[in-house]
């Protein structure tokens, strides 16, 4: 049994926050990387917790780079590149793989980590800031993280980031223009700055109405209480 | 003249949640006792141990 199934309705509750409407909904920034487990473990969980909530979110996702130094073609599996960045036996590597497939699956996500392409994700954050710009950064970040844990898909080159972006009805050339002239990079550093300033280490980290901060894979119910309470305290001001 | 520098808001936010929620930080993602724990759990549900 799941514990939270995607939900049928988020896309209604949960929009892109450049198409969204001039009423005032809760704005939630959320910082992530492409190939954070707990990232796509939580979204699926704030948008369960969006859902029960039943107000209108805008969500704007920003960069975070797990591993920036980690080369584009790393030459190797997940295992291999935990085991040999951190010292992890590669058994015991296997097995938190293993674990956190498992509570991918109680969210609904089937992980395939015997598939997964390790890689750098600076290209990545940049087709998520041109997707920004184009309206349709929840369809792209929910393609990215979908090809990386998913579907075995490449994330780090820029051919493979304009056939994923081209999926989504995005133009493929001007994506690899735009990856190729690094278009976008500064907007990725600004939001590693802001990262920063805010105090983030880890992610997935989620800034409620520029006032809460939620760090990592929360339960739904978390996300649903901190929304309510951040419409409560715009009410009070009215 | 000078570019332009974005500076960052430097707002403090109130921590809300469980502060030992799982996260990934630098190039490691940890598991939660709690997690681990409920992998047993539906394991043990399963009858796959």
């Amino acid at each position: 049994m799941r514990e939270y199934a995607p939900h049928p309705g988020v896309e209604a509750i949960v929009t892109d926050v450049s198409t969204s409407p001039v009423s005032s909904p809760i704005k939630v920034d959320i910082w992530s990387d492409v190939q954070c487990p707990w990232c796509y473990i939580g979204k699926r969980k704030f948008e369960a917790g969006s859902a029960a909530f039943g107000g209108e979110v805008d969500v704007e996702y920003h960069s975070f780079e797990l591993a920036p130094d980690t080369p584009v073609d790393f030459d190797g599996s997940p295992v291999d590149y935990l085991s040999q960045r951190k010292g992890i036996p590669v058994e015991q590597v296997a097995q938190m793989l293993a674990n956190v497939t498992g509570i991918a699956a109680s969210v609904g996500l089937d992980y395939d980590y015997e598939h997964v392409h390790q890689t750098n994700t600076i290209k990545a954050h940049e087709l998520l800031h041109y997707a920004k710009a184009r309206g349709r950064q929840l369809d792209m970040k929910e393609r990215l993280l979908k090809a990386y844990f998913v579907d075995g898909r490449h994330v780090g080159r820029v051919e493979d980031l304009a056939d994923l972006a081209a999926e989504i009805g995005l133009d493929r050339d001007e994506v690899v223009r735009v990856l190729t002239h690094e278009t976008y990079l500064a907007d990725v550093k600004a939001d590693v700055a802001q990262a920063a300033a805010y105090g983030i280490q880890g992610v997935p980290f989620f800034v409620i109405d520029g006032t809460y901060g939620v760090s990592g894979a929360q339960d739904a119910t978390t996300f649903a209480n901190v929304l309510e309470q951040a419409r409560t305290e715009r009410e009070a001001v009215r | 003249m000078t570019d332009a520098v974005t500076t960052p808001l430097t707002i403090p936010l109130t921590r809300v949640g469980d502060p030992t929620a799982a996260a990934c930080v630098g190039d490691f993602c940890s598991i939660p006792d709690h997690h681990e724990q409920a992998v047993v759990n539906r394991r043990l549900d399963e009858d796959l141990v």
